[in-house]
């Protein structure tokens, strides 16, 4: 009887390690145990690699979608960056939400992890930091509008709808907020180069080209 | 009003203080607004349309930087009420506030620590930053022309006695 009581109890124990297990590794459609790192930050939760995987430097983003400051970062700096680093190879990069600024932000964030799904991220991101207006919480990003943004890029619109009602990618977006914190990040945008020895520099906000510059041709 | 002025900042400490809240205004707001950057070098840009808000806050600093002394000076020298000093005070800490707020640590701060209800003073600080900012301009050069009307009296009746 006793024993019974044992087995039955280590059972259940290995029953509950089990289940969460499963609840903590998985988020969304990710596996934490395919954990990708740039220097010390966990980027497996945040987007894709954009430009050559191979590259010798990594810039990381945290960003918000509702930010004005991101917004003038993506339209005054990024391209001069992209045309010098990301498009030459020598640079890649990677965007990670640090959803904070209001309710609509973390529903924005899910919504580019579902147009991931079906192979328009980066697109998607791009939509959301064109049509950013400069109220937050305003309706700019409601789900109605998060809809029709995915709708003017042709997604498929069930699949996209039920992703986005089920909050599929919730854990997700707070697994990259909760990193973002981890680092100390205390406002968006802001960025990590990681170089190729995996040395890390921080750079608070919307900085200008010139300092990118300075510290990504001294890692090279 | 170029008499009032000259009374005023005739008096070389006037000068000072008006030079110091000047630069550390303006100083303090570029950065909070992050059109200064001291980390990891020192750095200073002006967005494409941004202009308008850096415009805004150098008017801001000026005015604070007139209005402030001459209120202190009225309050010291002519032993006036600091009614309008405390006008001109709130003028600039409205100003400063309407850009302190937003993506950056401040926001950051007020959102993790008040949640729900920082977010949504946070927001409205930041959605309303240029309309905050021209109101307290507006305030301030009321102050300003309060200010300089009420030291012209106040000066000829000190001259009198």
């Amino acid at each position: 009887m006793d024993k019974r009581i044992l087995f039955g109890g280590i059972a259940i124990l290995v029953l509950i390690g089990l289940v969460a297990i499963f609840s903590t590794s998985n988020v969304g459609d990710r596996d934490l145990s395919a954990n990708r790192m740039h220097g010390s930050i966990s980027t497996t939760m945040g987007s894709s690699i954009l430009g050559n995987p191979d590259a010798p430097i990594t810039i990381i983003e945290f960003g918000d979608y509702q930010c004005h400051q991101c917004y003038n970062w993506f339209h005054n700096t990024k391209p001069a960056i992209f045309q010098n680093y990301v498009d030459t190879g020598k640079a890649n990069f990677i965007f990670v939400d640090l959803a904070f600024l209001g309710s609509d932000s973390p529903k924005a964030a899910q919504a580019s992890y579902c147009a991931e799904d079906q192979g328009k991220y980066w697109e998607y991101h791009d939509v959301l930091y064109v049509s950013q207006e400069s109220q937050i919480d305003n309706g700019w990003a409601s789900s109605e509008r998060l809809k029709a943004f995915a709708f003017n890029l042709g997604l498929d619109m069930d699949l996209f709808n039920e992703c986005l009602d089920s909050e599929k990618y919730s854990k997700r977006v707070q697994y990259n907020i909760s990193e973002a914190k981890k680092h100390e990040v205390n406002g968006t945008p802001g960025f990590f180069i990681i170089g190729p020895d995996g040395q890390e520099q921080q750079i608070k906000g919307a900085q200008p080209y010139s300092v990118f510059k300075q510290i990504m041709d001294s890692m090279i | 009003m170029t008499a009032t002025l000259k009374t005023v900042f005739s008096n070389f400490r006037y000068v000072v203080l008006a030079v110091v809240i000047f630069i550390s205004m303006l100083f303090g707001l570029l950065l909070l607004s992050e059109y200064v950057f001291l980390e990891p070098y020192v750095v200073s840009h002006i967005p494409d349309g941004t202009e308008f808000g850096f415009l805004l806050i150098v008017i801001l600093s000026i005015l604070s930087s007139l209005v402030i002394p001459m209120n202190v000076y009225r309050i010291s020298i002519l032993k006036s009420s600091k009614k309008k000093m405390s006008g001109g005070i709130f003028g600039s800490f409205i100003g400063a506030a309407a850009g302190a707020c937003s993506c950056g640590p401040v926001g950051f701060a007020i959102i993790s620590t008040f949640g729900t209800v920082g977010a949504t003073a946070s927001s409205f600080v930041t959605n309303f930053e240029i309309p905050i900012r021209i109101a307290a301009i507006g305030l301030l050069v009321i102050v300003y022309y309060t200010t300089v009307r009420s030291l012209k009296i106040e000066c000829r009746v000190n001259h009198k006695v």
